[in-house]
């Protein structure tokens, strides 16, 4: 029993020993081309992952300029106000409006204009597929119907201005008070009032789940600066308002007074 | 005859419009309160729409994401409307193909689409042919059939019934006497068969066959001069005779019956209500901590299995319906079907037909029920994805599956997200700055929970500085006044007055048993406005919706009182019945309210959401019905439990296989 028992280990031995050797020997004589074909692939594909990163980089996606705003604020109007300076009616959007928008200034540089539903239903995945994109936010307010809802704007508002993605890359907000053709608007400093009122209030009913909440949607900025009341002037990022008109004083078919709004567009 | 027709596309451009002659008003509002109600509600599984005394028709066309809306009287009832609708979208498409085809939305604000001269062409058409049809024309006596029998034919005899057995043939000739003689009356038929039948049997053959010559020529002569209708009548309904023997031939019973459209012996009626019972299930981590602030999201990894002991009132029964879960493989596959077919289905753009999705929407149908959907809102919610995707290109490496799907989950969500701002905390504080009482009122059938989430909901409101009323008018159910006292106690406990100011952080307003609710409620309410307290909470006995004289005291209650927010407390245990409840709670408070913008159920609090795993499917039956949001959901039995809905991970919930 032993000498076949030994006899097998000698045999496994032999054959573990013959197997040993053919396999470095099969490596030796692989080694060359082998070796060079792994690390041809592996270059190739982190040279591949590297051109795809810059490629798909952060510099040139963020070229759009996003219309937010409330149902009825006046966003589709004023988008085809800019892009072509004409009248069209307009119903409730249900899928965005997108086209390329030629600035008009010495530069000609072009970027995209969004217009996004601002049905409440639908806005949070507009929101969430273009906010990583928006290199300027323009929200629109109806300026008639400002007083009634104001609390909705605000909230909007705050869950924009409270997103983690967009406090990181922080484009510059300008707050385009609509319908000023309409006879008892508010102003655009009477907006930022109220509103800067609002966030405020919002602010301090929302902070305290901040320690709760593990960085989902709703994120974990706090507006402003702790202690003082809320003002536009305390965010990262450059915050305008300026009234505007999409609909014109001359009725349907005056032109639009956006030129406040175009100058700022120009700027970008 | 048409008020208004609008082509306008998805993002909202109108691309042509034709106001009728006479209308005054512009159709932006009804077509806007279309779009609202309809189609981002997902209803759009019917194409009608009704909107005070207009009728609104509508088709999607997701090709070239278009909406052609057509709006008319609705006393007019107009037929030609449908097809109208269908002509114009073709003609529409084909005739401005180029332009649509473009990238981006600039291509609805370059082009002019004038549209007119064509629409009027193809109104006129439509309207043409719907009066083409002639006018039935009434049989004569002598063209009847029954003057050419015999007195003594016409008396039943016991040999009717031998009659009967020897016909095959004779009764299908009699058959088709009837059809040829004309337009025929229901009732006639079967009385004359009887009598023919009777007929065969005392006429010998001879007579028999003459008299079947004289049909024939009779037939052969009036189709010279008259309609044409009864042959194709006749053979249409010989057709469907034979159809229906050949169907009954095929019915087969047992449990192969895959193909719904086999099944489904009805004329497109509603399809009935299975009754199916799952349970949702949802995991907080319970741990003592501030409910300071807002509410957190429900919390959807864990997955803890507790001992709960059942609510005491009793529950409904509902049989278990075991369906068998058609798994993700299961529809991969039936994309596939086949080595090049699996190709051909990836690659290319092709645009979708009601037969390709209608495997996978059956099986997300079945998914759906099975998650707890109701069995009525899960087959319109299809509908209502099938109506959005027909005739939507698909790009290239994508299968009709994944774009179902997508879609599905899509409009999920935006079922969920709530329609208006929900912040009770910024509404209270607004109602506090004017003085005034912020009251909410809870109601829902026996058992589901509103005394147990009412005090959660109190020690929410404690916990964020307001002060709570609570108002016992459940004055029916034993020791319901005893319960909310001892939450009281326990809250006041928890919350020392010197904390609040002096002031005591939540008060109960009882009146005992036996006495009338609202009165009760509008006391309380007053009594909170003097002594300044900053939120009143209501809670109502618990009553079944077919309980009509319960209903009528709730609605009085609400009516009478007109509270700031009134909850539907319902269960997530709760399968179909959730939509019967939600339509007769709502129904009650309208039929009883005196004023013409009632009060309805302005939110929905969804409660017991630990016992289900993730069978979360009540949420969208509720939401679905009522369009109201989910305000807050109760997620277990202590003050802390207490959560506001997370829309997405309800839906990865709901579309997990």
């Amino acid at each position: 029993m032993d000498e076949t028992v030994s006899l097998d280990l000698a045999v496994e031995d032999f054959s573990s020993e013959h197997d040993i050797k053919t396999l470095i020997e099969e490596m030796n004589y692989q080694d060359p081309a082998f070796l060079i074909g792994i690390f041809v692939s592996l270059a190739v594909v982190i040279i591949t992952i590297v051109l795809l990163k810059y490629f798909l980089g952060s510099k040139t996606t963020r070229n759009a300029v996003l219309l937010v705003g409330l149902c009825d604020a006046g966003k589709t109007l004023l988008f085809s106000r800019l892009l072509l300076g004409r009248f069209k009616r307009t119903q409730t959007s249900i899928a965005e409006n997108s086209a390329i928008y030629k600035a008009k200034n010495e530069r000609g540089s072009s970027w995209t204009l969004v217009d996004l539903p601002g049905h409440e239903s639908l806005r949070p995945q507009y929101v969430e597929k273009f906010k990583a994109s928006a290199r300027a936010l323009v929200f629109v307010v109806d300026s008639a119907l400002f007083q009634k809802e104001v609390r909705d704007v605000a909230e909007f508002l705050y869950s924009l201005l409270t997103d983690s993605v967009v406090a990181k890359n922080a484009p510059s907000l300008v707050v385009a008070c609509n319908k000023q053709d309409i006879r008892m608007t508010k102003s655009a400093k009477l907006i930022q009032q109220q509103l800067e009122k609002e966030l405020n209030t919002l602010r301090v009913t929302r902070s305290a789940t901040l320690t709760s909440q593990d960085g989902s949607v709703g994120g974990a900025v706090y507006l402003g600066k702790k202690g003082r009341d809320f003002e536009f002037s305390q965010l990262p990022m450059k915050v305008e308002f300026m009234e505007c008109s999409a609909r014109g004083h001359q009725g349907d078919e005056g032109d639009a007074d956006i030129e406040a709004l175009e100058k700022y567009l120009a700027k970008l | 005859m048409l008020d208004f027709f609008a082509i306008f596309s998805k993002g909202g451009i109108v691309l042509w419009c034709f106001q009728g002659a006479g209308v005054a008003e512009s159709f932006a509002a009804p077509v806007n309160v279309l779009i609202r109600s309809v189609i981002l509600q997902e209803r759009s599984g019917n194409n009608s729409f009704n909107h005070n005394s207009l009728t609104l028709k509508y088709k999607l066309d997701n090709e070239f994401e278009l909406v052609f809306v057509v709006g008319f009287q609705k006393i007019l009832m107009l037929t030609y409307v449908d097809k109208l609708i269908d002509d114009i979208q073709l003609h529409f498409r084909d005739r401005y193909k180029n332009e649509l085809e473009q990238k981006g939305a600039i291509k609805y604000l370059v082009n002019d689409f004038e549209f007119g001269d064509d629409f009027d062409q193809l109104l006129r058409e439509a309207e043409e042919s719907s009066r083409l049809k002639d006018p039935v024309v009434m049989r004569t006596f002598t063209q009847s059939l029954k003057s050419q029998k015999t007195v003594k034919s016409m008396i039943e005899t016991k040999g009717g019934d031998k009659g009967k057995e020897q016909g095959g043939k004779k009764n299908k000739n009699a058959k088709k006497e009837e059809e040829v003689a004309g337009a025929a009356q229901s009732k006639s038929p079967p009385t004359s068969k009887k009598v023919v039948v009777n007929g065969n049997q005392d006429l010998t053959k001879e007579e028999l066959i003459q008299r079947n010559r004289e049909e024939m020529f009779r037939k052969m002569a009036k189709s010279g001069t008259a309609t044409r209708s009864p042959k194709p009548q006749k053979e249409k309904e010989k057709e469907k005779e034979e159809k229906k023997k050949a169907a009954k031939a095929k019915r087969v019973w047992d449990n192969c019956g895959t193909n719904l459209k086999e099944l489904d012996y009805s004329d497109k009626v509603n399809g009935s209500q299975d009754a199916g019972l799952a349970r949702e299930h949802a995991e907080p981590e319970m741990h003592l901590e501030s409910m300071a602030g807002d509410l957190r999201d429900v919390d959807y990894e864990s997955s803890e299995p507790e001992d709960e002991e059942e609510e005491e009132e009793e529950e409904e029964e509902v049989e278990r319906v075991v369906v068998t879960e058609a798994s993700k493989t299961g529809a991969k596959r039936g994309g596939l079907g086949g080595m090049f077919g699996m190709f051909k289905g990836l690659v290319g753009s092709k645009s979708l037909t009601q037969e390709d999705m209608e495997p996978v929407l059956d099986k997300m149908r079945d998914h759906l029920i099975a998650k707890n959907v109701a069995a009525d809102i899960a087959s319109r919610l299809c509908d209502s994805v099938a109506k959005k995707l027909e005739g939507k290109v698909m790009g290239t490496f994508t299968t009709v599956a994944s774009t179902v799907k997508q879609a599905l989950q899509d409009s999920l969500v935006q079922i969920l997200q709530p329609k208006r701002r929900v912040d009770i905390l910024r509404d209270v504080m607004e109602a506090r700055s004017q003085r005034k009482p912020f009251v909410i009122t809870f109601c829902g059938v026996n058992g589901v929970g509103k005394s147990t989430n009412l005090a959660k909901i109190s020690y929410w409101l404690i916990e964020n500085g307001f002060s709570v009323l609570i108002a016992a008018c459940d004055t029916f159910r034993a020791g319901a006044v005893e319960q909310l006292r001892t939450h009281q106690r326990r809250l006041s406990m928890l919350h020392p007055s010197d904390q609040h100011g002096g002031r005591p952080s939540v008060q109960l307003f009882e009146k005992g048993y036996g006495k009338d609710a609202a009165g009760i409620a509008m006391e309380a309410i007053a009594y909170a406005r003097n002594q300044v307290f900053d939120v009143v909470l209501v809670d109502t006995a618990g009553r079944m919706q077919d309980n009509a004289p319960l209903m009528t005291a709730l609605a009085k209650l609400i009516a009478v009182n007109t509270p700031d927010l009134v909850l539907f407390v319902g269960e997530a245990l709760v399968g179909n019945e959730a939509v019967d409840q939600l339509v007769k709670f709502n129904q009650a408070l309208a039929d009883h309210s005196m004023s013409d913008r009632p009060r309805l159920i302005d939110g929905i609090v969804l409660t017991k959401f630990d016992t289900i795993d993730d069978k979360v499917g009540a949420a969208i039956s509720m939401t679905y019905i009522t369009g109201q949001p989910i305000v807050f959901v109760g997620t277990g039995q202590t003050y802390n439990d207490l959560r506001s809905l997370n829309a997405r991970a309800v839906v990865s919930a709901l579309m997990k296989a």
